[in-house]
């Protein structure tokens, strides 16, 4: 029953991770139709900032270097929707996600270019580290943590979506951005807000992944990007709560295969992962929650 | 099957400075270069096989390296001398570690097992579309990866599989390239490889007329398919040596920076596109060892051909989406060109709805 518990932790932090990654994705993708290949990239640059504040200005206390993460994350995701993807906002889909792919891979070159190949060692507060005792139950602060902030965020984010002029605005926009100008709403505020809050989630996000790995790569932000795209197509893409339900599902799914594979396969779960997601695909191409378009339409 | 004698014009000019490459290289160039040459040829058909899925289709594809992958993969375990495989891959599955099969069948038998996968791959892939096809193709490529790299018995895992025998040559892939032009521009103009194009601009109208997407796709994913595994083929039987990183994100962003630069829609294109982006890394490999230059010894600099990659598509995406060729074929610009003078409006694109 502990064992089982633990385990269950274990798939909701991780759920959750992959949860505010996928949210992420999908508001940027529900807006304006970008796919965001360079969603990773805010996750290193968070990491590579806590660095940053750690080696430049001294900041001593762990606790300081959070926010800096999360902060970086932020800016950094409004900077690329200006000076990446604005010029192409009216291109067709693949150019926007093919531009994202290549700024990905020129991120992560210049990271590798300018701070070095190897990963860099980032504090993590002690706190953190510690483990909560239950009984006999054992559970580390970190996904505690994780949990309840990746709970936390989706909340916030739906009291924000369905009471704010600007949330509706964005769920507006994802059904027809022309109306929505019509209400006299600027396109631009609308874009960025999205990218601002995919920029807080992915930043929340890496800290934690910050926390877990306790160092800084150009490549780290690759693969839990990668993850949390599979988690938004097999949710629905495009689709808010299909990204949340995605991620938690990639994240059970994960954690089982994790504590039920014999050792000598372990090493072939994600492609159990993805051939499972394969044939879930062949019957409902939509996702969970997707909806089929319409015939014809563009998507 | 009728072939427009437009095709055979275009695919003779594509075909001539391809063979030209390839001869000149045979010719003249040292040891060294020929395998540069070589390695380019064979990126050349990859980009061959992605537009004759992206550019048909308009649907991004990550995995193709997959596929190559695999390929490269099964044509060394059923080639290689047995007396290798004695001490690299003794415990191989299916007994495999006591077979060494001739080329004439390792070839044709590693292409049709990439074919196979390919075939239950493109079921899944041919009912998704758009952002999330492209994810499935992503998706592929890792699981092919995560195989190669943990299926230790069958293909050393991690480490390099080596003693694959080295048959192919220059000429040889140079020949090929030039056929893959000449097959890749027959689909495209194809009955098959027009319907799928105008199913790929307007679904709806498409099947309006009776095309059948979904089946044309899957031709499109096979064919793709089947360029693929040649230059898998070709890969492993120059090289000798292979591992699974040769198959992962590095070749699949640069033959896609090849393709994209040069025009997704059109075989000139990824012909154009993959001689300007070689031509551009060979100038960064240079720069990124730190040479000597007039006195000035650059730094090292790792990372600088990814950059260059990366900024070969942000820079294309930004200003030249359609690429350095656009859709258009070599035939046509000669054409366009002539009509263009004729008709001084010059409209000749269609205005959009």
């Amino acid at each position: 029953m502990d064992y089982f518990l633990q385990q269950a932790l274990n798939a909701l932090s991780l759920g959750g991770e992959y949860a505010l990654l996928a949210l992420g994705l999908a508001i940027v993708f529900s807006v304006m139709g970008l796919v965001n290949f360079a969603h990773g990239e805010l996750i290193t640059v968070g990491g590579y900032a806590m660095f940053l504040a750690v080696l430049i200005f001294g900041v001593k206390d762990p606790l300081l270097i959070l926010p800096v993460g999360v902060l970086a994350a932020i800016f950094f995701a409004v900077l690329l929707e200006r000076v990446a993807f604005r010029p192409v906002r009216a291109a067709p889909p693949t150019t926007g996600m093919l531009m994202a792919f290549g700024i990905s891979i020129i991120l992560q070159n210049s990271a590798l270019i300018f701070v070095g190949t190897r990963p860099k060692a980032v504090p993590t507060a002690e706190w953190l580290m510690l483990d909560v005792n239950i009984g006999s139950l054992r559970m580390p602060v970190v996904q505690l943590l994780e949990a309840g902030v990746t709970i936390g965020a989706i909340t916030l984010l739906v009291v924000f979506m369905r009471n704010t002029t600007i949330g509706i605005a964005m769920r507006a926009a994802a059904k027809d951005f022309s109306t929505v100008r019509l209400m006299g709403i600027r396109a631009d505020r609308v874009v960025r807000t999205a990218f601002a809050i995919s920029g807080l989630l992915a930043g929340l996000a890496a800290v934690f992944i910050m926390a877990r790995r306790g160092a800084v790569d150009p490549f780290m932000g690759f693969t839990p990007v990668l993850k949390a795209f599979v988690a938004a197509v097999v949710g629905g893409f495009g689709s808010l709560p299909g990204a949340v339900i995605g991620g938690f599902a990639l994240g059970i799914a994960e954690v089982t295969l994790q504590a039920t594979l014999p050792s000598s396969v372990a090493g072939f779960r994600d492609a159990f992962i993805f051939s499972a997601i394969a044939v879930l695909l062949l019957f409902r191409p939509q996702g969970i929650l997707g909806e089929r378009p319409d015939f014809g339409e563009k998507t | 099957m009728t072939v427009k004698s437009s095709v055979l014009l275009g695919s003779a000019a594509l075909g001539l400075l391809i063979a030209l490459i390839g001869f000149s290289a045979l010719l003249f160039a040292e040891p060294y270069h020929q395998r540069i040459v070589f390695i380019f040829m064979v990126n050349l058909i990859i980009v061959l096989g992605l537009q004759v899925f992206m550019g048909n289709c308009d649907i991004t594809h990550f995995g193709h390296i997959g596929f190559m992958g695999i390929a490269a993969y099964a044509v060394a375990v059923l080639a290689t001398p047995i007396a290798i495989k004695k001490t690299a891959l003794a415990t191989a599955p299916f007994g495999l570690s006591g077979i060494e099969l001739p080329l004439f069948f390792a070839v044709p038998g590693a292409i049709a097992i990439t074919l196979i996968v390919a075939f239950f791959v493109g079921l899944v892939m041919v009912r998704q579309t758009g952002v999330p096809a492209t994810i499935a193709t992503l998706a592929f490529l890792v699981v092919v990866h995560v195989v190669l790299l943990n299926w230790v018995d069958l293909t050393r895992g991690p480490r390099a599989f080596y003693g694959i025998p080295i048959k192919a040559s220059l000429s040889t892939a140079t020949a090929i390239a030039v056929v893959g032009v000449l097959i890749a521009r027959m689909f495209r103009d194809s009955r098959w490889g027009v319907q799928l194009r105008a199913s790929s601009e307007d679904a709806a109208a498409a099947a309006a007329v009776g095309v059948r997407m979904q089946r044309l796709r899957f031709a499109a994913w096979m064919l793709s398919a089947l360029f693929l595994s040649v230059a898998g083929v070709l890969f492993a039987l120059f090289v000798g040596t292979i591992s699974p990183k040769s198959f992962y994100f590095e070749l699949t962003f640069l033959t896609l920076a090849m393709l994209i630069i040069g025009g997704m829609h059109s075989v000139t294109g990824a012909v154009v596109g993959a001689i300007v982006v070689a031509l551009g890394l060979e100038v960064t490999r240079f720069v990124e060892n730190g040479p000597d230059i007039a006195g000035f010894e650059l730094p090292q600099m790792f990372g600088l051909t990814g950059f260059y990659l990366g900024a070969v598509i942000v820079f294309g995406m930004a200003f030249r989406s359609e690429g350095i060729v656009g859709p258009q074929e070599i035939e046509e610009w000669w054409g366009s060109r002539q009509q263009g003078k004729q008709s001084d409006a010059g409209s000749s694109e269609a205005p959009n709805p």
